[in-house]
């Protein structure tokens, strides 16, 4: 696609990068169909043809962001359906990065949502306090109904109707320290303990440590480690983000110098996808350049990683589990086999939902800040899963179960529990239906 | 028939229609004259035939096309395109016996009244293998559109409007159409003793498994032996046809038994019974019988086809046999037309249209030929007339 | 150099309304369907052919065929131009709009509305994608065969503006030959319906006149397409030849022996490489050139099929076969294909050509082609339909430089000339849209010309209806 930025414009990395993706773009309109937002609203600037023509628009006449603009890059869920569908390998990843730090740095929004967001970036990295605030939001939710009727305060009666009515206390498999193996150590690995899915669902950390180590894998919990920046990065909070990435990347550094890493292991995609970008966030730092990319190139899913261990086929039970697989695992990292293959192998029969590269509207915060497109993807996402007539819904990224467990009765589980299950652990908790 | 004008040339037909258009006298134009009988009566009293402008301009078999003046008979170009085994895939019937005329069919006929046989359901009509033409409009232009490639979307796609115009938009000077390999082998399964709409259900399953049905045709008892013999079992015949590649033909004839045979008594025609049924399905065998009498095309979704056949029984004395599945329907009333009846049952069951094929002088001349248009199509086909034809040259009156 | 493609010279009297049109158009359609302040409007400007572009006036999002008929009857009353609009991925221009025009865009007229097997027929919304259509009969067995190599993210709509072809349409025919009805709206808001679910239409052949006439005679907004049995198999099966010219008469000869497969795709080494780099479908890399040909059937039928061709393709010096073994790979073999044009923005910008040619001038004017590329000091990738003539070749070059970008234009003028020279014409599918007009005198007479724009004024006597496209400038009736 023609581009018009000039020399001077091109001094700066940042847009010399995002001109760089433009020209890849050959306008082909395929991405449109693959896109959640644009298969649900119907209108091209809500596509990511239409945010890439947005974002060029912005960035060639170096304007700052305005309500137009901002409304169509907000909606984006980030899913990066449009990254597997394009063949022309445009990075719109990097692109919409870009466009949403150019937002944050020239955007003032209205009152309303600087409160959310400041609220959202405050809380939810930090596991003790998105405890505390999920507490506090059990004794809000009878105001939940209330607050979704008054304009101002509906975003915040949205959280309130996501959190879980059960919160469970600080998990040991946060607890920093080394795991030893159980049998002979074939690995050494960190894992990534996070920041919400901790709080939300403790067990799928735990289920990963019992695995790895009942397969011989020592784990180490690293002091020190905190969010990986993915909710901030995705608000366009790029210094905030970059700080969450360095100091993983420092934490990461010492426990692989200290006794060597094979892998670093992550239970949520989202996470994931962010992690294996760490190379790109921190190019432009020479302090940490080499080490991010060190530490994107030994990251992995827990399935990718269990992948390569070479597990024991197991004997077919009668269970159906329904795999839905998370943007971030199909389109950020591009993993769609692994997690389906481990699951067979471990007896159960897996099928394929209808529609499995649309997202599911959770996305990070997206849930909390679109609540109605993400409410309209849910309902969508539900009607394919639940006519695959499964029993179980797996899935490999936090913000996925607690979006899709709002919306039916079948119960879900992080892939790796199941697992936990197939190679020896105890049978995963379900919730009733 | 006498023809006061048979150009040899183009260019004189061209100058013929010229001056027709400066002195304001309307033309009827004809090719060989089987089919001038198709529509309503034409208000002209001098006659155009292309039946002097003969001749095959070129032939490619390795291309699958073929270019040919519009006068070139039937005959000519049939027999030149058996020699290399090769055919008009979309089956143009002979109105000859049906319509008790004589002379030689024309290819420009066939696409002028876009003459279509059983194939249609899998190879389409004579206007889905029309590729170009060229015409001499109202006025006494050349004019060509399309061109003798496979896929052309350069421009208006004149080739479809003037395909099926019965000459009131055009006169065809040539055609340039696909041809297609003939296929090394074909076979009828019949089934027998369906009544209609068990026939229906089964033409439609058959059409929906993977086996290439390329006929599929219903004949009830009242036709039925005029088209297979009383040595094969009673009662109506449903046939199913399948073509191509000997050894492929019989895998899918076995699947196609399999699935009827424990439904009814069931048969199997070879390749030269296959070529005869179809031909006579094609040129509507049974009511080629020398009267009058009211014959209808009638053309539905194949679903729709017997039941409205059904309900106009109770009404009319009708006979009728079904092609396309179900969805063409010929139809023959034992007395009366009755345009209005069928029309407003077909308009009842879902939309199509009716085309009087044959019927008395007395009774075409109050009944109209085509099916009339909602009044903004029937405005647009009078503006498009007018477009091609200022002057009302061709064929006045012929489409209404 | 060429002259660029110029567009109509904006009407003054409706840029000066802009605002008043604004105003009514919004009450015309509800909220959010109406795209009216610059920002919004410039994604807009263009589809897939990137080379030209013009911001519209707004842009109108109707979400059923009343509101359709409501903003053309109100543009026709103020001779607004209007241009249609499905998913905008045009190669010819088709969809691009001009400075005084409402774009009235299908996106959100997307659903499937009947579904009738007993019929074989799917009646839908013409914004519903071409794959959307094979995906929701798929499990009873059935698809809808026109295959564009968008079809992903084309609309059926825009398929039938184009009369829309693919690499399954040599068995199958394209878009007017599987195209039942429609629904549609002319100029001034009258809706008609033609066609329907019987095999046939009476009177004028209304339809085929429509089907292909790129947005000028009116706006469909509903269409009944017929639907096929899929067949028990099908299997694709990669032929490398060390030259094109084998490649080239491999398929003359296949053709000419009496089998259709029912596709036969031909890439040259360039279009290898692309392909390969997006879909890793396997592609031999050693070959100077690639047919796919894809026989169905039965076992038996694909197995006899095949003989047959493998039997011509040796004579032919054929240097690698490869027969898919599994579904996904017969799948990745023709997502590399069908991804071949977005795929080469890996490595340049392209326009893409769509002449079609007889069989018998295919090595030929693959040749000519190469000599006139190399005249002008450019690349080329070929990828195309070669089992009906219908040729694509993509000329790189780059967008950002002027001069390239007139060699690159005035090089695909000469490849056109060049089709229509040997025989063949200037587009097969892609249709005329912007790209095509000026060259339209090469291939028909001005009074060829006169009596379509004829059959167009039937239809639209105001020409408002996309009206920059398909016919020259120069030459038209007087409004």
């Amino acid at each position: 696609m023609q581009t018009t930025f000039t020399p001077a414009q091109l001094a700066d990395p940042h847009v010399a990068e995002s001109e760089a993706i433009l020209r890849k773009c050959v306008h082909c309109g395929f991405c449109t169909a693959t896109c959640p937002t644009y298969v649900t609203l119907g209108n091209e600037l809500d596509s990511p043809r239409g945010r890439i023509y947005l974002i060029k628009d912005m960035l060639e006449n170096g304007r700052p962001a305005d309500e137009e603009v901002v409304t169509h890059i907000d909606r984006c869920l980030s899913c990066l359906a449009c990254m597997t569908t394009c063949p022309s390998g445009v990075n719109y990843m990097h692109l919409v990065d870009h466009a949403r730090v150019h937002i944050e740095q020239t955007y003032r929004r209205p009152l309303k949502d600087r409160l959310v967001r400041a609220v959202l970036a405050a809380v939810l990295p930090y596991p003790s306090r998105f405890r505390l605030a999920l507490k506090a939001a059990r004794l809000g939710r009878p105001l939940a109904g209330f607050m979704k009727r008054v304009p101002f305060l509906k975003t915040f009666g949205v959280m309130l109707d996501l959190a879980p009515s059960q919160i469970a206390s600080a998990s040991a498999a946060a607890v920093p320290g080394i795991r030893a193996a159980e049998i002979e150590k074939r690995g050494r690995v960190a894992i990534l303990t996070g920041c919400a899915q901790p709080v939300l669902k403790p067990g799928i950390n735990e289920a990963t440590i019992r695995l790895l180590t009942r397969l011989g894998v020592e784990v180490v919990v690293p002091q020190g480690e905190g969010c990986c920046g993915a909710l901030v990065h995705h608000m366009g909070r790029e210094e905030q983000a970059l700080v969450a990435a360095r100091r993983n990347v420092d934490v990461w550094i010492r426990a692989a110098d200290e006794g060597g890493l094979d892998a670093i292991i992550i239970t949520a995609s989202g996470c994931g996808t962010t992690i294996k970008d760490y190379g790109h966030m921190l190019r432009l730092d020479p302090a940490y350049a080499d080490k991010a990319a060190r530490v994107s190139a030994l990251a992995r899913d827990i399935t990718e990683y269990l992948a390569t261990l070479d597990l024991p086929r197991q004997e077919a039970r009668n269970i159906t589990v329904a795999y839905h697989s998370a943007c971030s695992m199909q389109h950020g990292q591009k993993i769609t086999l692994a997690p389906k293959v481990l699951l067979k192998n471990a007896g159960f029969t897996v099928r394929d939902p209808a529609e499995g590269h649309l997202c599911c509207g959770s996305a990070g915060t997206y849930n909390i800040l679109q609540p109605e497109i993400s409410a309209t993807l849910k309902a969508r996402k539900v009607r394919n899963i639940e006519a695959t007539k499964a029993d179980i819904i797996a899935t490999g990224n936090i913000g996925c179960i607690t979006q899709i467990a709002t919306g039916t009765a079948m119960p879900i589980l992080h892939t790796v529990e199941l697992l936990d299950w197939a190679y020896g652990g105890e049978k995963p908790a379900l919730p009733q239906k | 028939m006498k023809m006061d004008f048979e150009p040899a040339s183009e260019t004189d037909a061209a100058d013929i229609v010229r001056h027709a258009a400066e002195t304001g006298t309307p033309l009827a134009i004809a090719g060989g004259g089987t089919r001038s009988g198709l529509g309503n009566r034409v208000q002209a009293e001098q006659f155009l035939s292309t039946r002097k402008l003969t001749g095959i301009v070129s032939y490619n078999p390795a291309e699958m096309t073929m270019s040919a003046k519009a006068g070139t008979p039937m005959a000519e170009i049939e027999a030149v395109l058996a020699e290399n085994r090769q055919m008009l895939a979309f089956e143009p019937m002979d109105h000859r016996g049906v319509m008790g005329t004589r002379g030689e069919p024309t290819i420009g006929g066939v696409f002028a009244a876009n003459v279509s046989g059983p194939r249609r359901i899998t190879a389409g009509a004579a206007r889905d293998h029309l590729l170009g033409i060229r015409f001499v409009n109202g006025v006494g232009e050349t004019i060509k559109s399309g061109g003798r490639v496979m896929k052309n979307v350069t421009g208006l796609d004149l080739v479809k409007l003037l395909c099926g115009s019965h000459g009131t938009l055009g006169l065809l000077t040539e055609v340039t159409f696909k041809v297609l390999p003939l296929p090394p082998s074909a076979m009828t399964i019949v089934v027998f003793g369906l009544d209609d709409a068990q026939a229906a259900a089964a033409m439609a399953h058959a059409l929906a498994l993977p086996v290439e049905v390329s006929g599929a045709a219903h004949l009830p008892d009242s036709v039925r032996y005029r088209f297979i013999g009383s040595s094969q079992p009673e009662g109506a015949a449903t046939v199913l046809r399948l073509e191509g590649l000997a050894a492929s033909v019989a895998v899918r004839a076995e699947k196609l038994k399999a699935t009827f045979a424990s439904v009814a008594p069931i048969a199997i025609l070879d390749h030269k019974a296959t070529e005869t049924l179809w031909r006579d399905i094609r040129d509507i065998k049974p009511y080629a019988d020398g009267t009058q009498k009211p014959l209808w095309r009638v053309s539905v979704a194949p679903s729709a086809g017997q039941q409205l056949v059904a309900a106009l029984r109770l009404e009319a004395g009708v006979d009728a046999f079904y092609d396309w599945q179900g969805g063409l329907i010929w139809l023959r009333m034992e007395a009366d037309a009755e345009a209005d009846l069928l029309r407003r049952y077909i308009k009842g069951l879902g939309g199509g249209h009716a085309t009087l094929l044959r019927a008395a002088d007395a009774v075409r001349a109050v009944t109209p030929a085509f099916e009339p248009e909602q009044p903004a199509v029937a405005a647009l086909s009078a503006r498009l007339k007018e477009k091609f034809d200022p002057k009302g040259v061709f064929n006045p009156g012929k489409m209404g | 150099m060429p002259e660029t493609i110029a567009f109509l010279e904006p009407k003054q009297s409706v840029l000066a309304r802009r605002d008043a049109i604004i105003e009514d158009l919004a009450d015309l359609l509800p909220e959010g369907c109406l795209i009216s302040e610059k920002r919004g409007l410039v994604p807009f400007e263009t589809d897939a052919f990137i080379a030209y572009r013009q911001v519209p006036l707004a842009v109108a999002l109707p979400e059923t065929t009343a509101q359709v008929a409501a903003v053309l009857k109100y543009c026709s009353r103020y001779g607004i131009p209007v241009v249609p609009r499905g998913a905008g991925t045009s190669l010819s221009g088709g969809a691009i709009p001009q400075s005084d025009a409402v774009v009235i865009g299908l996106s959100k007229m997307s659903r499937i509305l009947d579904i009738d097997f007993a019929n074989r027929t799917a009646t839908v919304q013409a914004g519903v994608t071409n794959l959307n259509i094979s995906e929701a009969v798929s499990a009873d067995g059935f698809f809808y065969a026109p295959d564009p190599s968008s079809q992903l993210a084309c609309t059926i709509g825009g398929n039938i503006g184009m009369n829309s072809g693919g690499a399954h349409c040599l068995k199958y025919g394209v878009t007017t030959n599987n195209l039942l009805g429609v629904k549609m709206v002319l100029f001034d808001g009258t809706i008609v319906d033609l066609g329907g679910k019987a095999l046939d239409a009476p009177a004028y052949d209304l339809l085929g006149l429509v089907c292909g006439s790129e947005g000028q005679l009116g706006i469909v907004t509903e269409a009944t397409v017929r639907l096929i049995a899929k067949p028990e198999g099908t299997r694709p099966v990669l032929f490398g030849f060390m030259s094109s010219e084998e490649a080239g008469s491999c398929v003359a000869e296949v053709i000419g022996s009496g089998i259709i497969p029912v596709a036969i795709e031909f890439m040259d080494k360039p279009a290898i490489g692309i392909c390969e780099a997006f879909a890793q479908a396997g592609y031999p890399m050693d070959v100077e050139a690639l047919l796919i040909v894809e026989v169905e059937g039965s076992e038996a039928e694909m197995e006899a099929m095949l003989a047959s061709i493998i039997d011509i393709a040796r004579r032919h010096g054929v240097s690698t076969i490869r027969e898919s073994q599994s579904a996904t790979e017969a799948a990745l073999i023709w997502k590399g294909r069908k991804s071949a044009f977005g795929a080469t923005g890996r490595i340049a910008d392209y326009i893409c050509m769509d002449g079609t040619v007889p069989l018998s001038q295919l090595s030929y004017v693959l040749k000519k082609t190469g000599e006139i590329i190399d005249g002008y000091g450019l690349r080329v990738a070929n990828v195309f339909h070669a089992g009906d003539g219908n040729m694509h070749p993509l000329i790189l070059y780059n967008i950002n430089d002027p001069e390239d970008a007139a060699r690159a234009e005035a090089a695909g003028n000469d490849i056109l000339r060049l089709c229509v020279d040997a025989g063949g014409c200037l587009t097969g599918e892609h249709g005329v849209g912007i790209e095509k007009r000026d060259l339209m005198l090469h291939q028909f007479t001005q009074v060829d010309l006169n009596q379509q724009m004829a059959a167009r004024a039937a239809f639209d006597p105001q020409w408002i209806m996309n009206p920059s496209k398909v016919f020259p400038l120069e030459g038209r009736p007087a409004a």
